[in-house]
């Protein structure tokens, strides 16, 4: 294609020869006046622009198909153009689609997981909501809405808190002498009734323990009982945590750490 | 207690309630620094102590916690880096300051969110004398 010549170059080219053999044939015409005249010449000049002239026409014929012709392209090109824009809307749609599924599979896929997760480890929503009652009521995770800089209480157990406790009091049992556990069960009820000069301490030492324990030997014994299946592995730590315990407490009753 | 073997009921009761107590302890940091100034995590039995003290974060012990803060306290402790650094006093401190900041999240917020409707209210209440007033 690019060796041929483009049909309107074609035309150009005729035309241009045509004018100049047409300005030949009126100069020699002219000089037919003045001098003698050259008719082979003349005749072939006349030849010449006939054939240009027929070239001419058959170019023009070419040049009018090649129109029609080209008029068809433009329509198959506009309905390639609208087909082209379709597929580009479909598939934009197609994307947004995936999309949206991907996110739909991705968020069940998460929910399962959830429900699987919750399945492997179920809790008693009644034990639930008792823990979270022990947590909360005692202002142990939650400050209490009026607290200020300076106030006392702490989300952990403080100082008079700890030697009020079970610990505390054990240290104290070591020093003064063995007592049994029922007796020291009894100790604080008694001084309980008896209306103590510490009143918040003592309601610390309950609270510290929860009421159930002290007052449902039988309940820490049950639950005791899946504590009884670590007791193999410890009876060594038991020797050293109780020479830890003891001097422990007794150094901490001795201390001023705060 | 102090015979090795199978425990009593008692002996086991008077453990549990003493295991709990001293477990709970941990969520104290200035008990920490204490315990820590004097040596005692330098002992590999109280380490290994601690290491065993873990089994209370099954559910079936950790129901038992008042103070569920002492779980934390408890994972760090297994770290000798944690170990060694509660000796500084100045980091027991902050743990302490952090720890009382985080307790009043809850709180702070419940004041931010009481406020908030307060100031709706408070809004609404303006808002309806004023078509009668003159302008």
């Amino acid at each position: 294609m690019t060796s041929q010549k483009s049909t309107r170059e074609v035309l150009l080219t005729c035309i241009d020869d045509i004018e100049i053999i047409a300005k030949e044939l009126l100069d020699n015409l002219i000089a037919q006046k003045q001098q003698k005249p050259v008719s082979a010449e003349h005749s072939q000049l006349v030849e010449l622009v006939l054939q240009k002239d027929t070239e001419l026409k058959a170019t023009l014929k070419l040049a009018e198909e090649q129109g029609v012709l080209q008029q068809k392209v433009v329509a198959l090109e506009t309905e390639v153009e609208r087909h082209d824009i379709e597929i580009r809307n479909l598939q934009k749609q197609l994307k947004e689609a995936e999309q949206l599924l991907a996110t739909a599979i991705f968020q069940a896929k998460q929910k399962l997981q959830a429900i699987a997760k919750a399945n492997s480890r179920p809790v008693n929503s009644e034990e639930l909501i008792k823990f979270a009652h022990r947590i909360s009521a005692s202002n142990a995770v939650c400050a209490p809405l009026n607290w200020q800089q300076g106030d006392l209480r702490r989300p952990y157990p403080t100082d008079i808190e700890m030697r009020l406790g079970f610990l505390g009091r054990l240290g104290e049992m070591n020093v003064n002498g063995h007592m049994s556990f029922p007796e020291l069960l009894h100790r604080p009820n008694h001084s309980m009734q008896q209306g103590s000069s510490v009143p918040n301490s003592q309601a610390g030492t309950y609270s510290w323990l929860s009421q159930n324990d002290l007052q449902m030997p039988g309940l820490s014994v049950s639950h005791l009982g899946v504590g009884g299946g670590m007791d193999h592995k410890t009876p060594k730590k038991e020797n050293e945590d109780v020479d830890v315990m003891s001097t422990d407490s007794s150094s901490s009753s001795s201390s001023d750490s705060q | 207690m102090s015979t090795r073997g199978v425990e009593t009921d008692e002996q086991q009761r008077i453990r549990f309630q003493v295991e709990l107590e001293f477990v709970q302890c941990f969520a104290n940091p200035n008990y920490l620094h204490f315990l820590a100034q004097r040596g005692y995590f330098k002992d590999p039995a109280f380490v290994n102590y601690i290491k065993y003290l873990q089994y209370w974060k099954e559910p079936a012990y950790a129901k038992y916690l008042k103070y569920p803060m002492c779980l934390h306290f408890l994972d760090l402790l297994q770290y000798e880096h944690f170990r060694k650094e509660i000796v500084n006093g100045q980091c027991a401190r902050f743990i302490d300051d952090q720890q009382i900041l985080h307790w009043q999240h809850y709180t702070r917020k419940r004041v931010k969110l009481l406020q908030s409707q307060a100031e709706k209210h408070l809004m609404t209440i303006q808002n309806e004398p004023t078509p009668q007033k003159s302008v």
